[in-house]
């Protein structure tokens, strides 16, 4: 049996509005991925509950700044953890979709994202990590 | 090259609104028999005031234009807003950071972890020194104004906070015409945070303001319920008006529990709600107009109240900023006049709009001139002030008006049945009805069923234009933080301490919390102290499990 895709997904902000990260956590569901949600979150807190739930995939629903996507990328690199692919969406202004790239992120949705191509990036790059 | 849709709308053959209403061709004098009598339609001003809470409307007072401002540190934040008045907005609603919304201090943990994120949708405000410095270089009397204070935990302590601030500057409370917040749906549907106190707490703080108001300083109405909120978060327009009827209905009902004040004296003070307006330019129109004539009916035959101050519906509408794209955003401006030109032909006594960088960052200084001209054009150029409801009348009007109306009475009936507003979200239920709905809109969007220009049609590959996205100054937090130290050395502690003592006490007594409140921030006491003391007596909100989370 093909061994199922866990995400582990959580919101850096402090503000908990859910509609979005629900969009994004239902259509991930119904395609088979496993899905932990862990509502507002760190770059700790969720790269902690990454390992210790053994994930496939980080997603982070981001706003404001980009302090935490900042510190993830940190700790996986010092950690020698890239094998986690991960994930950011929310409201990310064009200019700023290279500059997360450039962080390390491997995929950056913004407003207006199609679901099934969410979808589509996470199960083609998993396969790939 | 841009392309057109595949299937082409026009080519479709079943008609219905937004929120599914079936639609007919078109509209005759059969479909207005039972409700509307077109022939013996009542002036605006008149019970039902379907077609207008004031007589005259627009040609005796124009909308307010009232858009949601500020980010930023409190200086960045006060003067967006004095640009934006000297622009001509009539009305100001100055907004504060999502640290303040959760009563937190700009030390706590959660804050501190977040240095960087502190400012980008609001200034922190942690106390009354804060507020004056924010508020109190702000024409407050001349203009219309929001006390902040977003959520119901909120809420006592902005009404104190403009209190103290009038108190200070002997701005006589008649002379100031102002709203509250303390709204539940943004704080307990549209958001899930586990540091909130509970709703039945937040309808406590709500009425304790209400009651205070209502008897020292009549000229604020405390709170105002948006239905924008529920809107956002994925609801249609029945499940909106139906949301803000009942929860309404709890705050009356809890307002009459403590048998202090008669209907006819509180029930301005509900009064004044938000509705939204989005893609569905004639329901939302009769959305506003069924609401004036709703809560005519729900006060007046549920609640005997008799005066037309709590008959008559004040309505300020929001054009829906997630209606607004991602791609191509220019393109928002059109939506943001049409769904403004909405709010005016359904009768809104004010209007606030988002600006056309609405998916993309908070509003840049250029998108939020934009989004202020869009009222003025509208207000000064296109003749739409004239009449009063010039729709009114109209075969499909008055039909869609009265369907939408009975759809809203008959889910007002499917929550009271779940046990009443605040029940129905202390269960989940209302929340996991209106992600359906959300859900059920996305799908239609992603599958190209409900054409979005530049999302699943008329796409482009490359946008034709640039520009830079707003950020805040960076260094707020630590400007929030040396004034908070500020204020922390320099305070009386003794009297610090005396008030919070007095706020708990009053609390656990079940008393109305508003003098504490005052004394507490005329003492210094800050908000992440108050929110401090909230958590402790009434604990935090175990919030629903919610379907796909």
């Amino acid at each position: 049996m093909e061994k199922k895709i866990r995400i582990i997904i959580g919101k850096t902000g402090i503000d908990g509005h859910w509609r979005g990260v629900q969009s994004v956590s239902t259509a991930l569901k119904n395609a088979g991925v496993e899905v932990i949600y862990l509502g507002a979150t760190t770059a700790q807190t969720i790269s902690k509950a990454a390992l210790e739930e053994d994930v496939d995939v980080i997603g982070l629903n981001i706003g404001a700044s980009y302090e935490q996507v900042e510190k993830l990328m940190t700790i996986i690199k010092e950690n020698k953890i890239d094998n986690i692919l991960v994930v950011v969406g929310g409201t990310i202004p064009r200019t700023d979709i290279q500059l997360l790239k450039n962080m390390g992120v491997n995929g950056v949705f913004p407003p207006g994202s199609k679901l099934s191509d969410i979808v589509q990036f996470i199960k083609s790059n998993v396969e790939r990590k | 090259m841009a392309k057109a849709p595949k299937d082409d709308i026009f080519t479709k053959k079943t008609f219905e609104t937004l929120s599914g209403i079936p639609l007919k061709e078109i509209y005759g004098p059969e479909d207005v028999s039972n409700n509307s009598k077109i022939q013996q339609i009542e002036d605006a001003g008149q019970p039902p005031f379907l077609r207008g809470a004031y007589k005259g409307m627009y040609r005796v007072q124009p909308w307010r234009i009232f858009i949601l401002t500020g980010a930023g540190d409190i200086e960045e934040a006060r003067n967006r807003v004095a640009y934006s008045l000297e622009q001509g907005e009539t009305g100001f609603l100055a907004e504060c950071d999502m640290s303040t919304w959760l009563m937190y201090d700009v030390d706590h943990p959660d804050v501190v972890a977040r240095k960087k994120d502190v400012g980008w949708y609001g200034a922190p405000v942690m106390s009354l020194k804060d507020y004056k410095n924010y508020w109190g270089n702000l024409p407050i009397g001349d203009v219309y104004c929001h006390t902040g204070g977003v959520l119901p935990q909120m809420t006592p302590f902005f009404i104190s906070c403009f209190l103290a601030l009038l108190d200070e500057r002997k701005i006589p409370i008649e002379k100031v015409n102002s709203t509250g917040q303390g709204d539940f749906f943004i704080s307990y549907l549209s958001m899930l945070h586990p540091s909130l106190i509970p709703p039945s707490a937040g309808l406590k703080l709500n009425c304790d303001a209400i009651e205070y108001t209502v008897r020292n300083a009549p000229s604020i109405t405390p709170i105002s319920m948006a239905g924008n909120n529920i809107r956002e978060c994925g609801a249609n327009s029945y499940q909106e008006m139906a949301a803000i009827l009942s929860c309404a209905v709890d705050h009356i009902e809890h307002m009459l529990s403590r048998g202090n004040l008669t209907i006819d004296d509180f029930a301005y003070a509900i009064g004044g709600i938000n509705l939204s307006t989005g893609s569905d330019f004639f329901e939302d129109i009769c959305k506003i107009r069924a609401m004036r004539r709703m809560w005519y009916k729900l006060l007046s035959e549920r609640y005997n109240a008799k005066s037309s101050k709590s008959l008559r519906l004040r309505v300020h509408a929001i054009p829906l900023g997630s209606i607004y794209t991602f791609q191509q955003p220019l393109n928002n401006i059109v939506r943001g006049t049409y769904t403004v030109l909405s709010a005016i032909l359904g009768g809104s006594q004010s209007i606030g709009t988002p600006s056309f960088d609405e998916a993309i960052c908070t509003p840049t200084k250029l998108a939020h001139t934009t989004a202020l001209r869009t009222q003025q054009i509208l207000m000064y150029e296109s003749g739409v002030t004239n009449v009063v409801d010039p729709l009114g009348g109209s075969f499909f009007i008055e039909a869609l008006t009265d369907e939408i109306e009975k759809k809203a009475w008959d889910y007002m009936k499917e929550i009271e049945n779940n046990g009443g507003f605040i029940k129905s979200i202390e269960s989940g239920w209302l929340h996991n009805e209106i992600s359906n709905e959300s859900l059920k809109n996305i799908k239609a969007i992603n599958e190209g069923e409900r054409k979005i220009v530049g999302v699943n049609c008329f796409e482009v590959e490359e946008e034709p234009y640039q520009f830079e996205p707003y950020k805040p100054n960076p260094r707020t937090w630590e400007i929030a933080m040396k004034a908070l130290q500020e204020l922390r050395e320099k305070r009386n502690t003794k009297k610090v301490e005396k008030a919070k003592k007095n706020l708990f006490k009053v609390l656990k007594e079940s008393e109305n919390s508003m003098k504490a409140t005052i004394e507490a921030v005329k003492s210094d006491v800050t908000i992440g102290e108050i929110g401090e003391i909230y958590r402790t007596v009434y604990g935090c909100w175990d919030a629903p499990k919610i379907i796909g989370l």
